[in-house]
């Protein structure tokens, strides 16, 4: 008689018969970063050298950049595992956990979501926050509650924001010598006049057209609506993220836009549209909304949370103290995954039943009621404010 | 509601390995080994080491629910009482007959006279004589089912085997198509059931076009072709599919009765001959195995001798590294010994090497697992409450659910036991509750 070994059912998996496994779909998140990231060095980089308005070694800079973000985050992660584990001492050891935990993709992140005159000792601290503090201090690697990314945008958004405006900001070099450019993004100018008008909003940088194609000011990765869309068709046909999360994030913002726009008198399509492809929108529903730590993990949590990230948004990006609306909404709403993830896989297993639908009901309610006091209340704002113009003007 | 429609998961058959091979009888094994276990319920033996013991003849009973006798596979003498390696992954006490190779017969067994003259409730009496339970795998028996009160009006009989490597059912329908169609025609009757429908892979060409044949003479039977994917052959995943009815707990609330076609078969060999279930055909198959086929042999016979009738492992095998599956790769059990013996629900033994193993990174939570689900659970959201010993959230969650069918596992990218989280969690529901 022979022994066997032990073993669970099932007996066959995908990962070992070559199917996905979390290591090709990290790769695959990877390559699709490339269009973006390219596009942030044709922009910020190629188009000014072949402008005449920077050396040939400052155009690689914000390739360098972003590759740098990168790097350092794996050097940290290194570090921590370093210092944590007393038997990670030889570099093979190191660079295996750091594979295992895909420590590339925070660093790679920030810098995509940070303007290209970031001084590099704050990219340093946004990676020590993201990686150090936002995933390994949490545990590492699936256990993060918030996204590392945003973890370390946003604590340099609270601290050295202004530093981040004094070293040359959003405008590349280019840019700068546009006089037009009033705020330093579209966004920017937005928080700054309140008013929703084609001249303020949309003139100075050209046409929407523009804004689709990217060549606006704004951080190194988020500009390009088109190149994120490149990255959001091969990370759907590669089934990395879901399509739908997008789509829905996206399209939340564009239909209350349009209803804030119908509200303060503008009914034009123009302003949801650029509503949806001006700031990080577009970076965040694809490359953020949908990673896969942090969000819910049922289809139906899926939807729920997609749809709370569009009405936050606009919440945030109307009536907030910051122009941006994306990551404090994407951080906001990594807070209640939990909630929202439980709160779903109930309905989900149960069906709607009478013991569910109270919580789907007021799950509903929520949303509903977050959507009407943003619209409502940023209609308010902007009604006040282009009485107010007109009167002066 | 578009977020509750199960969609399954094709996933490769590899069923050619066994099918290729002619279905083979094998009748007379030296010793065979009768559990007295029966869905783990024990079973109280009626005779003692030393009878004598004829085909056919009672060896055990079950009492209380699905009360039925258990029958000798062959004829000879009980030489013992000892424990074995059982398909249910523990060693059970069983009754050792030695074979005498005469094949002496029950006097019960002999052809029915009157087999168009039977009425509902005989046939239904005739299942619980007979021992027949479900051979599919649960092994439920299958009288309890034509007992219950609801009004039937459809049989369906699962021909589908949808776990990749199996072709048990396959070769059982190539082989003796004729007795799967009586045996529906009579389970048709002793249900009151107006339809028949045998569903069926839709690859399965020439077992269909077999049937296809057949069926002039069975006029209210059908044929329902299924997609290739798993769990096709789900009970619940086929009622929808034949019916586009639901139902909670049991087919019958959607008027519908399913039955396996190795059931089936076996039900027409009691109608007809009065023999009760003394056998059925096993799957002998997997990457370990030197030439995989089936082999209808009695209930009770050693799997080893069946392997060695192959010609065993291939060479080189090491058995520390692989694994000897009892039942289908989804849903199986490893078995730790090579010394199983064939039971009522055991439909297969898979030998196959391990895969290599490597590093796996954690949960990346990527809901594939929840996508996958034929009964819409969140496994994740169900390992967690099962880590935080929250078992009012584990009942909340609906884990009891859960069938097991092991697609979350089969998809997870991170190699997480997350089939077997859920498992573990239902465990620790059923003892909180209590």
């Amino acid at each position: 008689m022979a022994r066997f070994a032990g073993g669970k059912a099932p007996f066959l998996r995908s990962v070992d018969q070559g199917g996905q496994d979390t290591k090709k779909i990290m790769r695959d998140f990877l390559i699709g970063l490339i269009p973006v990231i390219l596009f942030a060095w044709y922009k910020n980089g190629i188009q000014v050298y072949i402008n005449g308005d920077c050396t040939i070694w400052e155009m690689l800079y914000p390739l360098a950049f972003i590759l740098l973000g990168g790097i350092i985050s794996m050097l940290m992660e290194g570090l921590v595992f370093v210092i944590t584990d007393k038997e990670t001492r030889s570099l093979k050891a190191i660079m295996q956990k750091i594979n295992l935990s895909f420590a590339v993709v925070p660093g790679l992140l920030i810098a995509l979501i940070l303007p290209m005159y970031t001084p590099i000792w704050v990219l340093v601290f946004g990676c020590f926050m993201g990686t150090v503090v936002g995933k390994m201090l949490f545990g590492g690697f699936g256990h993060n509650i918030f996204n590392p990314a945003l973890v370390g945008y946003l604590a340099i958004g609270f601290t050295f924001s202004g530093l981040i405006g004094n070293s040359g900001g959003y405008l590349n070099p280019s840019e700068v010598l546009v006089d037009s450019y009033a705020g330093a993004t579209p966004l920017g100018t937005l928080a700054m006049f309140k008013t929703i008008s084609w001249d303020t909003l949309v003139a100075p940088y050209g046409t929407l057209w523009n804004f689709f194609l990217g060549t606006i000011p704004g951080s190194l990765g988020e500009t390009s609506a088109l190149a994120i869309l490149v990255s959001f068709i091969w990370l759907s046909a590669r089934k990395v993220i879901k399509w739908s999360t997008p789509v829905i994030y996206v399209g939340t913002v564009f239909i209350l836009s349009w209803i804030i726009g119908i509200a303060s008198g503008d009914s034009g399509l123009w302003f949801p549209s650029y509503s949806i492809l001006s700031g990080g929108l577009m970076f965040g529903a694809v490359f953020m909304a949908t990673e896969p730590v942090t969000t819910p993990k049922n289809p139906l949590g899926k939807i729920i949370y997609a749809l709370l990230l569009g009405v936050l948004t606009v919440l945030f990006r109307m009536i907030g103290n910051y122009p941006e609306g994306v990551a404090t909404s994407l951080i906001v709403m990594n807070i209640f995954t939990i909630p929202v993830d439980q709160v779903t896989a109930e309905i989900r297993a149960n069906g709607i039943t009478k013991k569910t639908w109270v919580k789907a009901a007021v799950m509903l309610l929520i949303i509903l009621g977050i959507g009407f006091y943003a619209v409502t209340k940023s209609v308010n704002t902007y009604t006040i404010f282009v009485g107010f113009f007109g009167g002066v003007m | 509601m578009i977020l509750r429609k199960a969609k399954g998961k094709h996933i490769e058959g590899k069923k050619q390995m066994s099918r290729c091979q002619p279905l083979q009888e094998y009748f007379n094994p030296p010793f065979v080994y009768l559990p007295l276990v029966h869905q783990n319920v024990v079973l109280k033996h009626v005779v003692e080491v030393g009878d004598d013991i004829k085909v056919g003849q009672t060896v055990a009973v079950r009492e209380g629910f699905g009360a039925m006798p258990f029958h000798a596979s062959v004829s000879g003498k009980v030489s013992a009482v000892k424990k074995v390696w059982h398909a249910s992954g523990k060693m059970v006490e069983a009754i050792e007959i030695e074979n005498d190779n005469l094949n002496r017969m029950d006097d019960s067994i002999k052809p029915e006279k009157n087999v168009e003259g039977l009425t509902k409730e005989q046939l239904i009496k005739k299942m619980q004589d007979a021992g027949l339970c479900g051979m599919g795998g649960a092994s439920f028996p299958t009288y309890v089912k034509y007992m219950a009160k609801c009004p039937i009006d459809t049989i369906i009989i699962n021909d589908v085997e949808c776990e990749p490597y199996l072709t048990c059912d396959c070769m059982l329908s190539l082989n003796y198509p004729e007795k799967v169609l009586k045996g529906l025609k009579y389970f048709m009757k002793a249900a009151d059931a107006t339809q028949g429908v045998i569903a069926i892979k839709n690859y399965n060409r020439n077992v269909i076009e077999m049937f296809a044949i057949l069926l002039n003479d069975y006029p209210n039977v059908r044929i329902q072709e299924m997609n290739d994917i798993y769990p096709a052959g789900w009970e619940k995943y086929i009622v929808e599919q034949v019916t586009g009815k639901t139902y909670e707990k049991l087919p019958s609330e959607a008027g519908v009765i399913v039955n396996n076609s190795a059931t089936a078969a076996a039900f027409a060999d009691m109608v007809e001959n009065n023999i009760p279930l003394i056998s059925r055909i096993i799957t002998i198959t997997g990457e370990g195995i030197q030439t995989p086929q089936n082999f209808h042999v009695p209930i009770g016979t050693k799997v080893a001798e069946l392997i060695a009738k192959t010609g065993g492992y291939i060479e080189g095998l090491d058995t520390t590294k692989s694994w000897y599956i009892a039942g289908g790769p989804m849903t199986g059990r490893a078995i730790l010994i090579d010394d199983l013996i064939v039971d009522y629900p055991l439909g297969s033994v898979i030998v196959m090497p391990m895969p290599e193993e490597k590093d796996h990174p954690e949960c990346l939570g990527c809901g594939r697992c929840a996508d996958v689900c034929p009964v819409f659970l969140t496994p994740t959201s169900i390992k967690s409450a099962y880590e935080r010993k929250d078992i009012a959230a584990i009942g909340k969650l609906n884990a009891m659910k859960c069938m097991g069918c092991g697609l979350c596992s089969y998809v997870c990218p991170s190699h997480v036991e997350i089939t077997d989280f859920v498992a573990k969690a239902k465990d620790m529901y059923r003892k909180g509750a209590k």
